[in-house]
């Protein structure tokens, strides 16, 4: 599991460093347990969940958590900063125009993956450089992978969920 | 008496800013550069209602990163009841879905441990869900029913019972419609299985909040009076927002203690009755 998060860190060119030892494994999903809670993890271990999520694994696949990105914000590297309407269109799961894009620190090749910030200086998800931000002159600059929007579409899902019910 | 003017209320809208999740931030300025027009609710610290939005508050950026909740101002009011929670043992026994959770740990500011149960798997997503956006640290999440909560085999300094209840008429149009006197009799001794769970795994300097949003006094006084009597719990003085509850109801004589339970009559707020108990 920590090469798995180390590398998710890596894409960003950023180290991450947790307490290996509160990190918790339950089923395909992790956690990293606040001090307070390991003996009681420990004890009680039919938890549902524990702490901070830190990703799943699905199909060999680390999917991360919002909690493991906001983890590496501030080592990462990577990072672009978009303007109001790309940062509101990032967040309803669409891609990056080049027009949205007022900043761009670190990597600027395609295939990179980038955090990506509003002008406050939050990060809202990550993405992939679609095409080298130097060349790009319009279009999609970089591809959504993962938005904090992520949550509503969550919470639509659980209400389609129980009103089935 | 419980007699009071019937009349439909829609209570407003509210948000609660998590204390936690905005240092540095001004997020009440930012809803309102958005074109959210929102006034400070007078008895709570944090809470805001939304008098006028032009879009859902539940679809901005400041909500995704965990700056607020929407909670209803009256639902905002049970996590405030419990003396110092930093640090604390803390059980929120009817969990899903995670408003009043998530207050709970803005309170302790992550301090402590927060013990979370619910028992439908679909509402169990919700308070996960609920808790990874507000970036909560110090809870953990079992599938377990209120009634078996001994079993973790823990002992709580505060226990907070939001129990399962019948709702109210005046927010629910169709209250009398699915609603029987048998359901809220039902829904009583749910409750009254719960408390006498929580009494049994609340610290003898514990605190345990109770609070439900029914109006029924079955749910309510008729419930608080039993655990005076049977569980030998106290109903502590406290100081919020709404009236003091009646010692006399359908003729009943209750406990005289039972004034310290608060009445809250729906208006600006959803009907609620709450009250802090502890041992004796």
């Amino acid at each position: 599991m920590a090469e798995r998060i180390k590398n998710f860190a890596k894409r960003f060119d950023a180290q991450i460093s947790l307490d290996w030892g509160l990190v918790a494994r339950k089923g395909n999903k992790f956690f990293y347990l606040h001090q307070n809670l390991k003996s009681l993890v420990e004890k009680n271990r039919r938890y549902y969940y524990a702490g901070l999520p830190l990703g799943k694994v699905k199909h060999g696949k680390f999917f991360p958590s919002f909690p493991l990105l906001f983890m590496t914000v501030e080592k990462a590297k990577n990072r672009i900063v978009v303007d109001d309407k790309a940062a509101w269109l990032f967040i309803c799961g669409r891609d990056i125009f080049k027009e949205g894009v007022m900043q761009v620190e670190g990597s600027r090749e395609k295939g990179s993956y980038t955090l990506i910030f509003n002008k406050h200086g939050e990060c809202l998800g990550f993405g992939r450089i679609r095409q080298n931000l130097d060349r790009v002159k319009k279009g999609v600059a970089v591809e959504n992978v993962l938005d904090i929007g992520d949550f509503l579409r969550r919470e639509k899902h659980q209400r389609l969920n129980a009103a089935q019910f | 008496m419980l007699g009071w003017e019937f009349k439909e209320t829609t209570p407003k809208q509210a948000i609660r800013v998590n204390a936690m999740n905005v240092k540095g931030s001004n997020v009440v300025e930012r809803l309102e550069s958005l074109g959210f027009k929102l006034k400070k609710i007078p008895f709570l610290e944090n809470g805001y209602w939304i008098e006028e939005s032009k879009f859902s508050a539940g679809a901005t950026i400041e909500y995704l990163l965990g700056y607020y909740s929407i909670q209803e101002a009256a639902a905002q009011i049970p996590a405030t009841l419990f003396s110092d929670l930093r640090g604390k043992r803390v059980l929120d026994a009817c969990a899903a879905p995670g408003g009043k959770t998530v207050q709970l740990a803005d309170l302790m500011q992550n301090t402590g441990f927060i013990v979370a149960l619910d028992v439908n798997r679909l509402r169990l997503n919700a308070l996960a869900n609920q808790l990874e956006r507000c970036r909560v640290k110090n809870t953990v999440v079992y599938r377990l029913d209120a009634r078996k909560a001994s079993k973790l085999g823990l002992k709580f300094d505060r226990i907070l019972l939001d129990v399962p209840c019948s709702g109210n008429f005046a927010t629910d149009k169709q209250w009398f419609e699915r609603r029987t006197i048998d359901d809220v009799e039902r829904n009583a001794r749910l409750q009254r299985e719960i408390l006498a769970e929580a009494a049994k795994i609340l610290e003898e300097d514990g605190e345990l909040v109770y609070a439900t949003c029914s109006l029924e006094p079955e749910e309510n006084e008729f419930n608080i009076d039993w655990a005076v009597k049977k569980l030998k719990l106290k109903v502590a003085e406290i100081k919020c927002y709404g009236e003091e509850a009646p010692t006399k109801v359908f003729n009943k004589q209750l406990d005289n203690s039972i004034k310290n339970c608060r009445r809250i009559w729906p208006g600006e707020t959803q009907g609620f009755f709450v009250c802090k108990l502890t041992k004796e």
